[in-house]
């Protein structure tokens, strides 16, 4: 699979203030089924990203650790596309602070606040020079359009259930999948989006017996990523009940590995 | 570099400190007693200090430099004075010894690795980083 294709989400960055703010677009392809709000906010991280690499001299690049607050206010249809920004709020050689917002013509679908990075060694992850090469592409004529291809949902075994109060369920990791080419080359890491969208699926699902109804995630809080997940890893997800009221429900998720927590968050899901 | 922090600026931040490392942590606020180091009793980790970190500087509306603990210990003694091939020196670790009064001295090893400062961490210990950045602030204002 090509590089920069498979789960790259910049096609092109519009505006760099190095250190400061930058943004970009990405077209959602057409063909898609859908793009989840994982990925819409996995967008803006990569956007963010970039500036923080460029900013970095393409020595170090971030990866995900903390998102204090998301908020998910719209959908990213497929056909659309997506408006991207993200403010760099600070950080140091060490780490990156930034948050981010996507839209839809005017229409904000998604805003990430206080989202914080360590920048880790280019190397481990990646070419530098072939990460500065597509980065000058980007801020160019930019990347051809619509390479994305969708991402396989991986499948969730539901092992545990108490109603309205709790779900444990296992989540494979596949061995192998177009992404881990692109996330990252040289150390293939199970993208921490992905790993969210499959906890807010599961949240959904208790939400929905909560509620009496469909439910949607509506707001992602504390979010924390312990470590990385490697292909073939073997996760226990779970969803805990935390308060109800009309119309919402939060949640608390967790990812653990071999008893080890992996990734904590929580979710507040509301009927649909 | 003896600190001159006391106990009631101390317990006087406690509170807020606690409950903001209960979040972080997803434990208890009785179990973020004083002195209850942070990786041995509580099974933090490394992403667990950038958080607590992160959420003390919202909380407080302070600014704490990444890496702040270990850069005030040193003080005005020079990289190669604090550490040496990843080990501190003699005065190094005299330096830590001094800057993290409140750590019972018997949890300090010696030879000492830089990277198991993090090991020596109580909640104490981020009481008095918040103590620390509010004099700070007070200053710069």
């Amino acid at each position: 699979m090509e590089h920069f294709a498979a789960f790259s989400f910049v096609d092109r960055i519009t505006e760099l203030t190095p250190g400061t703010s930058v943004r970009g677009v990405f077209a959602v392809p057409a063909a898609l089924p859908d793009f989840s709000a994982g990925l819409v906010a996995e967008a803006i991280g990569q956007l963010a990203a970039w500036a923080a690499m460029a900013q970095a001299e393409f020595r170090k690049r971030p990866v995900a650790a903390l998102a204090a607050d998301i908020r998910i206010i719209g959908e990213a249809a497929p056909g659309c596309r997506l408006d991207l920004g993200a403010e760099i709020d600070g950080g140091d050689r060490d780490t990156v602070l930034y948050g981010g917002w996507a839209q839809v013509g005017d229409a904000r679908v998604m805003e990430m606040r206080q989202c914080l990075g360590p920048m880790l060694p280019m190397d481990d992850f990646d070419d530098p020079a072939a990460v500065r090469r597509h980065f000058e592409t980007l801020r160019a004529a930019g990347a051809r359009p619509g390479r994305f291809g969708g991402v396989a949902e991986p499948e969730i075994d539901i092992f545990e259930r108490s109603a309205g109060q709790r779900l444990r369920a296992t989540l494979r990791v596949p061995e192998s999948a177009p992404f881990f080419a692109d996330h990252f080359p040289r150390r293939p890491v199970y993208p921490a989006t992905l790993l969210l969208d499959a906890e807010t699926r599961l949240a959904a699902v208790l939400a929905q017996q909560v509620l009496h109804g469909p439910a949607k995630v509506h707001r992602v809080t504390g979010v924390k990523l312990r470590s990385f997940v490697v292909p073939g890893q073997v996760l226990e997800i779970g969803a805990d009940t935390l308060s109800h009221a009309s119309g919402s429900v939060r949640l608390g998720v967790t990812a653990t590995a071999e008893g080890k927590r992996v990734a904590t968050a929580r979710v507040e899901m509301v009927a649909s | 570099m003896p600190t001159d922090i006391n106990q009631d600026e101390v317990l006087a931040v406690y509170p807020k400190v606690a409950e903001t490392m209960a979040d972080a942590l997803g434990c208890t606020v009785e179990q973020l007693v004083l002195d209850v180091p942070l990786i041995e009793g509580l099974d933090a980790e490394s992403i667990d200090f950038l958080d607590i970190i992160f959420r003390l500087e919202r909380a407080f509306k302070i600014k704490i430099p990444r890496g702040k603990i270990v850069e005030d210990a040193r003080g005005d003694l020079s990289e190669a004075e604090f550490e040496h091939k990843g080990y501190l020196t003699d005065a190094g670790l005299q330096r830590l010894r001094d800057y993290l009064s409140e750590v019972p001295a018997n949890r300090f090893q010696s030879p000492m690795k830089v990277a198991d400062i993090p090991r020596l961490f109580t909640v104490e210990t981020f009481c008095r980083v918040v103590v620390r950045a509010r004099r700070a602030s007070a200053v710069a204002q």
